[in-house]
């Protein structure tokens, strides 16, 4: 190479000059440090050494829950908790041998605890306790000087006033997951209480607002001296909903108690606002607040009747007898049989060279679509769902909202089933039987639907054939209501039958659903949990065998206002069990005193 | 190899004579002994750093530091031509990796500049800068004129501009600024007009003000904002900057002494082990720690221009004064960054922040630059 001949010298001459500029940088740089670590080295010693800069997050109160009277469901309420600042204890036992004497708790306990936080970096605040009584907190404050590691904190649970009687409905918060932190985007922070059911899980969004951060200079004690900026939070928005809380608490009322298994719910069929909607057994959402004590957890999964279920609309059930609302109005929209066409019922009928019985050893006699839904004739729906067959059955259940979910503001909500040959070749791996279509008839076989979507066929037949979505928040903007291709004059039919069931004598809610000063329509069921051959007095049956019990209503009769589903899980027969509760219902919402005993 | 090279830069091949190795006696004292300390240094720093953070990055340092002595000793026994023929070679992997990283690359604060590859994470901008600058060293090398021509600088432009665009869009702008130094630093050694560096100017002022506004993120803007105006956002990226000034200021002439950092030790500085490690330093230290280590930046510095104005060849000046160039101005930027006077922009400061690839790349930038100067003498 040309190592003689190269413009050599030029660029030597260049690098003498890049050098010198980079020494002179390097030496301004030195300069500056020179500058703010001598000239202005007190200025910042003392920030340092006194006024230190601590970064202290400003929690988002959480927006409060109304019900649709402006009366309050759920709080924020101040709690104290102990925490402990590991690094600044001079001996850890002595600290530890001072809480656990104020807070009267035995010292190996406060040394375990101790242990389970080793992985956490000391100087980051632990908590030793919750919910602090006044005294014990001014016990802290008192001896701070004495034991600086300890700090009491502010914090705000939620206190859900009335307890079981709205758990399924509000649900609880809970620690964010690191699934839900992931997928919020920045919105949950690791240790956030976030809504983990109900209205707290649908609208967390709109109830936690945002978070606010504070930056406060503290002294070398840790003292606060004054703040340096701040970014205030934003307060979650209230939420009204459309609950009613009298007859929330009047439906868990009457659902209270031992054997007690069911659930209620009371919708505006008009717009789909919901007014109650109770599951029993229920749970007390409070013990959620805290950190969760195992035993009331594992109570809670451990009990055979599933408190943490929301049966409104995790639990499918067979219809029963109400089924019948469904059989009545396709038969007529469909013109099957008209309004008076007769089927003589005595007692039971052959179908595919079988028998099927009425509920009625008797029979009903010569039977038509008023007094079949009024006296629940299986033989008269026998014979028209054999004339529908099941696909025609099948497709108006699904016009009912059956088999899909109603759209309800909960998660978790069950789709249930409404079956056809596809479905059982699907499903099943066997052919649809003929026989099947005729226990379809009466809401046996395999048709599943859940309370909520009970109550949702109700309103359809009551508010004359619109489709609303029940909802939990008081005027919400909700899509206007769909008209479903069903039949007039067969809805008016099909409620007149209703009517008749708790207003005519002989109707099968007569005795047990009607209330002085409105007309209520209704239609009840029960369903079956075991062979008719087996049975014997209800009473003296295993709850687990007893029937289920439904009664779905509306009232008044014309221009209804309010529909109450009743479903009692093994409560035996559902115009005597169910009906009286949805009565109570009424009997709360229209202002009637029926002088019946408040509650069972 | 020596074909696809000679095809680029049209010129004659590079090696025709070997020059005789001259053995340990000629390696520049100067150069090896700041490094040495710089690194030792570091380590002592890292560990003070990390007392507080869950884990000590000490023993993880003193790994890359050792992984970095052998490097050095590798990049070294190589002869620099054979490197520089190699160069386009480099320079592709280089290019190749950064458009890996955009592919699949590994997020970490805000930027995907990390690259995968079994249990190692590595960044691959910091290979493709040493690629680049040994490419671009190799074409300069080969343009044999007092002063360049318009065309060539063009060339060199686009030989930067191609690996700084593909860092740019990560994004990580801080790395991506590195590459301009090193552009200008090269085309000054071998030669430009006054009036190209006014034109230079002018293009760069008109690019910047269009990245400001087309290519930037909001918080690369805010960074840039609060360094104009820390005040104005305390609980943001100010907050950095802020607490920076405090730490290096409270250490004053002669620091709180090892470990004792209030600043440091108690959490309020961020990025303490890695970009602001000389922060730690100045308040453990003082100024006295502080004016040490620039001090033996300073001696690597003028060691390295010494090593580079007795290079053998053309070849060998350029090649030194381009690794140099990055070196520099990482410190330079990142001091210059700790005491307040540029924004901070996630900028390392060689041979004392924590970080494999870096630490890395820096021992084998010195092991280059010994070998140019271990082959400085001419065998004829």
């Amino acid at each position: 190479m040309q190592v003689v001949r190269e413009h050599r010298d030029d660029l030597i001459g260049r690098v003498r000059v890049l050098t010198a500029v980079a020494t002179g940088l390097l030496v301004a740089i030195a300069t500056g440090f020179w500058f703010v670590q001598l000239v202005q080295g007190d200025y910042y010693r003392e920030l340092a050494e006194n006024n230190r800069l601590r970064k202290l997050p400003i929690k988002a109160p959480r927006g409060l829950i109304y019900d649709r009277k402006g009366r309050l469901l759920v709080e924020n309420v101040p709690s104290y908790n102990l925490m402990l600042d590991r690094s600044r204890a001079e001996h850890l036992d002595r600290s530890l041998a001072f809480a656990a004497e104020v807070l009267e708790l035995p010292l190996d306990e406060l040394q375990a605890l101790m242990e389970t936080y080793r992985p956490i970096p000391e100087f980051k605040p632990v908590l030793l306790a919750e919910n602090l009584t006044l005294s014990q907190v001014a016990r802290f404050g008192v001896e701070s000087l004495e034991y600086p590691e300890f700090e009491v904190e502010v914090q705000h649970l939620r206190l859900y006033r009335h307890r079981q009687q709205t758990a399924h409905l509000l649900g609880y918060l809970g620690e964010a997951t690191e699934e839900e932190i992931a997928a919020s985007r920045g919105a949950y922070q690791p240790g956030d209480l976030v809504g983990k059911k109900g209205i707290e899980q649908t609208y967390d969004a709109i109830l936690r607002g945002a978070d606010g951060e504070r930056v406060v200079v503290v002294d070398s004690r840790g003292e606060l001296l004054r703040e340096y900026g701040s970014n205030p939070a934003v307060p979650g928005r209230n939420l009204k909903l459309s609950i009613d809380l009298d007859l929330q608490q009047e439906a868990a009322r009457w659902l209270d108690g031992p054997e007690k298994v069911g659930a209620v719910i009371a919708m505006d069929p008009r717009n789909g606002e919901i007014l109650a909607l109770v599951s029993s057994p229920s749970y007390n959402p409070n013990i959620f607040a805290r950190r969760l004590q195992r035993a009331d957890w594992q109570a809670l999964v451990d009990d055979p009747n599933h408190p943490l279920q929301n049966r409104a609309i995790q639990n499918t059930y067979s219809p029963g007898s109400t089924f019948k609302i469904v059989m009545e109005t396709a038969g007529l929209t469909e013109a099957v049989f008209n309004e008076h066409t007769a089927v003589g019922c005595s007692g039971a009928k052959s179908f595919y060279g079988r028998p099927f019985r009425c509920w009625r050893v008797g029979g009903h006699g010569m039977v038509n679509a008023h007094s079949a839904l009024k006296l629940s004739c299986d033989v008269y729906f026998y014979t028209l769902g054999q004339k529908m067959g099941i696909e025609r059955i099948a497709r108006y259940a699904r016009l009912f909202g059956l088999g899909s979910p109603t759209g309800i503001d909960l998660s978790g909500e069950k789709r249930g089933l409404v079956p056809d040959p596809d479905w059982s070749l699907a499903a099943r791996k066997h052919p649809w039987y003929p026989g099947e279509t005729i226990s379809v008839s009466i809401g046996q076989g395999p048709v599943l639907l859940t309370p909520l979507q009970m109550a949702e066929m109700t309103a359809l037949v009551a508010n004359g054939g619109y489709r609303v979505i029940p909802h939990l928040v008081k005027d919400a903007r909700m899509p206007p209501p769909k008209r479903v291709a069903l039949d007039d004059e067969a809805l008016r039919a099909v409620r007149g039958g209703m009517w008749a069931v708790v207003n005519e004598p002989g109707g099968t809610a007569y005795g047990s659903a009607r209330l002085p000063g409105v007309e209520i329509a209704g239609k009840s069921g029960t369903v079956q949990v075991i062979a008719y051959a087996q049975r014997i007095r209800p009473e003296s049956m295993p709850f687990k065998y007893r029937d289920h019990a439904w009664f779905t209503s509306f009232a008044p009769a014309e221009n209804p206002e309010l529909v109450v589903t009743v479903f009692a899980e093994h409560g035996g027969g559902g115009s005597r069990v169910a009906a009286p509760i949805a009565q109570a219902v009424y009997a709360k919402y229209f202002g009637i005193d029926y002088g019946k005993p408040p509650a069972p | 190899m020596q074909n696809i090279s000679g095809s680029i830069t049209g010129s004659h091949p590079l090696h025709e004579d070997r020059p005789r190795l001259r053995l340990l006696s000629s390696i520049d004292g100067g150069l090896v002994i700041s490094a040495l300390l710089l690194a030792a240094i570091g380590l002592l720093t890292v560990h003070s750093a990390s007392a507080e953070l869950p884990v000590d990055y000490f023993p993880r340092q003193a790994a890359w530091v050792a992984v970095g002595l052998v490097l050095l000793v590798i990049s070294m026994s190589f002869d620099y031509h054979v490197l520089l023929d190699f160069s386009v070679v480099l320079y592709g992997l280089g290019l190749a990796s950064l458009a890996a990283v955009l592919a699949v690359g590994v997020e970490r604060g805000g930027a995907a500049n990390w690259l995968q590859i079994g249990p190692w994470q590595f960044q691959p901008s910091e290979f493709a800068k040493l690629a680049t600058g040994l490419f671009l060293a190799r074409y300069l090398a080969g343009l044999n004129m007092r002063v360049l021509e318009l065309r060539q600088i063009a060339i060199a432009i686009v030989i930067v501009a191609v690996p700084m665009v593909l860092v740019a869009v990560e994004p990580d702008m801080g790395g991506a600024g590195m590459y301009a130094p090193l552009l200008a630093c090269m085309l000054l050694v071998a030669g430009i007009r006054v009036r190209m560096l006014v034109i230079a100017a002018v293009i760069g002022l008109v690019l910047g003000s269009g990245v400001w506004m087309f290519g930037m993120k909001s918080y690369q803007r805010q960074r840039v904002l609060t360094f104009l105006a820390p005040e104005t956002d305390p609980l943001g990226a100010g907050y950095q900057v802020r607490q920076s000034k405090i730490a290096v200021g409270s250490g004053k002439l002669l620091g709180k002494g090892y470990m004792q950092g209030t600043q440091s030790q108690l959490r309020f500085l961020p990025a303490r082990h890695t970009d602001f490690i000389l922060a730690v330093l100045a308040e453990e230290w003082g100024f006295l720690g502080v004016a040490a280590v620039l001090g033996l930046y300073g001696i690597f510095f003028t060691s390295g221009a010494r090593i580079a104005m007795r290079a053998r060849d053309r070849a060998g000046i350029l090649l030194v004064m381009g690794l140099l160039s990055i070196t520099c101005f990482h410190v330079l930027y990142n001091s210059a960054m700790v005491v307040g006077f540029m924004p901070n922009t996630g900028i390392p400061l060689p041979f004392l922040s924590y970080g494999g690839s870096f630490t890395m790349i820096n021992f084998i930038a010195t092991g280059i630059i010994l070998g140019v100067d271990i082959r400085r003498y001419v065998n004829r």
